[in-house]
């Protein structure tokens, strides 16, 4: 499947290291034109920046990948095979995890429930009947909130007293526990201050060593230009850059946002 | 390295929590003594048996309104549900069908009606997605006029089998306190110890989040309307027993808002996400106690309706003071205002 579409052997040897690949997705919302044939790539453990304009269609794009909206038109490859994400569920069983600020956590239960929510642990009881395993469940958010300098005192702590870069960082530990392949976090830093936001950049450093993919989306240079290995830069449902943080300045990505008239290039 | 270290809680912040978290049993073991002392026999095994026998029917109730706050919902029909799976289950095995099916299925035929009756409401806000109030309103008042169809006066002569459930005793105890006790804790294992309570739980604090993390909102809304509909069989079928008989206003009254006033004072919220079946049973012990108590004092009827509003009132405030004291209790010391 894969050799009858290469053109090259240099794309065919490309794409086989492509964890995600996106081939021309297209997307409508009504008469709304969100996405007009975007196509780029995420290789495994590389931290990608998307930017853009307002509107340019990053959120819509992301939201295709999580399984949040269908496509209209186009490919999705994931490991080099073709697939639909149809569902949220379906995402995270590929290994596509999104981090979304605070509105993927449930305030009134524990970070030990919320890491586990949907993906509970459980143990037989009487032999039959399934019973969570909470103290395994306890056990293991402990160590994760460890892992991620969480300043959280316990895993049995409210999420309702977390703050948002520790509720992202409840999100984030997910993606460790269940050993996700990428994580894709729309606007991270955009409602922290500077420490919440270095503690979410932390969280992304902390990804990479584990060679979990990123796909950082921000209207922040500095935070993504701290992190990032490559920029995909889009405008008015397309992609109009895809450049390695080595050719680029933080300065550099601001002219690349704007429109091309507006740049005179 | 280890910057953050992940420390145990206290001893005494937990037994501070589990105070408060148990505050509805507290308040009860008070009550308990104050009456015990002020009002003569009132501390008898007679007594203390019939409170228990007393709260078993409109306990299955507040059960089931517990669940259903609890996943973010409501339920106005299941009282009326109560009444229509009695009414309609006993016509069945008394009237229409009389001979054909023998009156003891009518045991089982109820919480299996009940349960029919729930898929309606599970469908209306899970598949539908129409607001729980309103669908639950339509169903009480469809519930409540097809009891009054069915049969405008009292089905009688039940036969002991059908009774038994909600008027039978063994070894002079009433077999609806067990039902009462066993059914409490099957919920309790349910939502503590299961994925479906967890899940439950998550779709009341968070409806989005929960959708997002994939838990299926429809089949959870539709289970979770299924089984206060089963409750509410059972409830009709202790209500049965209780009366000895199946009137047209079975399960009328004030049960629909001692459903929500026993669970509430219990802990239960309003917005969901929080709430336990150990709670909403204290809630629903605690109505039947007030209960005793004012009819053992000879209070007037009509009054002893406005202490239960005011009953209901207080616990709410308790309530509101009482999640705030958690709340600080378990607040890390830094964040402390
Ligand atoms: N649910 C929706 N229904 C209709 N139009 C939508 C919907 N969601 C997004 N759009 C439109 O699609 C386009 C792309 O929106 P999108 O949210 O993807 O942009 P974005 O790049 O994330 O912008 P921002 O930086 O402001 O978050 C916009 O024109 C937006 O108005
Ligand atoms: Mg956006």
């Amino acid at each position: 499947m894969a050799k009858n579409e290469s053109k090259s052997l240099g794309a065919a040897k490309d794409r086989d290291r492509a964890l995600l690949r996106l081939e021309d997705i297209g997307k409508y919302y009504g008469t709304v034109h969100a996405l007009r044939g975007v196509s780029f790539s995420v290789s495994e453990g590389e931290v990608v920046g998307l930017i853009g304009d307002n509107g340019a269609g990053k959120s819509t794009l992301i939201k295709i990948v999580s399984g949040v909206t269908p496509k209209s038109s186009g490919s999705i490859f994931w490991k080099g095979e073709e697939v639909e994400i149809s569902s949220v569920k379906l995402a995270r069983r590929l290994g596509i995890e999104t981090v979304y600020q605070d509105r993927a956590v449930v305030g009134s239960m524990t970070v030990a429930e919320n890491i586990f929510m949907g993906r509970e642990l459980v143990r037989p009881f009487l032999g039959v009947v399934p019973r969570l395993d909470r103290k395994r469940m306890r056990e293991e958010a402990g160590r994760l909130v460890v892992d991620l300098k969480l300043n959280i005192p316990t895993a049995d702590h409210l999420v309702r007293f977390c703050s948002g870069g520790e509720m992202q960082g409840v999100a984030i530990s997910r993606a460790m526990r269940f050993r996700a392949s990428l994580v894709i976090l729309d606007e991270p830093t955009t409602a922290l201050a500077v420490s919440g936001a270095q503690q979410v950049l932390d969280f992304i450093r902390r990804l990479k060593r584990e060679n979990i993919a990123c796909i950082f989306v921000t209207h922040n240079l500095h935070d993504v230009y701290e992190v990032a290995d490559r920029f995909v830069v889009m405008l008015q449902g397309k992609v109009v850059s895809d450049v390695k943080r080595d050719d680029t300045t933080v300065e550099g990505l601001v002219g690349l946002q704007l429109p091309r008239s507006a740049t005179g290039a | 390295m280890e910057s953050t270290k992940l420390v145990r809680t206290s001893s005494s912040t937990r037994v501070q929590v589990f105070l408060l978290d148990n505050l509805i049993w507290v308040i009860m073991i008070v009550l308990f003594f104050i009456f015990s002392l002020t009002i003569p026999n009132f501390f008898t095994v007679l007594n203390i048996h019939f409170m228990f026998y007393d709260a078993s029917a409109i306990g299955m109730l507040v059960f089931a309104q517990a669940l259903v706050l609890i996943s973010g919902n409501m339920d106005l029909s299941v009282a009326r549900n109560a009444g229509l799976t009695a009414m309609f289950v006993g016509m069945l095995v008394r009237v229409w069908a009389k001979g054909v099916i023998p009156t003891w299925a009518g045991i089982i035929l109820m919480p299996v009606f009940g349960g029919l009756l729930g898929m309606v409401n599970g469908f209306l806000v899970g598949k539908l997605k129409i607001n729980a109030f309103l669908a639950t309103l339509s169903t009480f008042l469809i519930y409540d006029w097809m009891t009054y169809v069915i049969n405008q006066g009292a089905i009688i002569n039940l036969g002991r089998a059908l009774d038994f459930p909600g008027g039978g005793t063994i070894f002079g105890f009433h077999f609806a306190i067990l039902v009462l006790f066993a059914v409490g804790a099957v919920l309790y294992f349910l939502l503590q110890h299961t994925r479906f309570g967890a899940y439950l739980r998550a779709m009341g604090g968070n409806p989005e989040a929960a959708g997002m993390l994939g838990i299926n909102l429809t089949s959870m809304n539709f289970r979770v309307f299924t089984i206060a509909g089963v409750l509410g069989g059972v409830s009709g079928l202790l209500y049965t027993g209780y009366l000895r008989s199946i009137p047209s206003t079975i399960a009328t009254g004030d049960s629909i808002f001692l459903s929500f006033a026993g669970a509430i004072i219990g802990g239960v919220s309003l917005r969901g996400g929080e709430g336990s079946i150990v709670g909403a049973l204290g809630g629903v012990l605690l109505l039947g106690l007030i209960d005793t108590g004012t009819t053992m004092t000879s209070v007037a009827p009509a009054l002893r309706g406005v202490i239960n509003g005011l009953i209901l009132l207080l616990a709410i405030l308790i309530n509101k003071s009482r999640l705030d004291l958690r709340d600080r209790v378990l607040m890390p010391p830094q964040r402390q205002a």
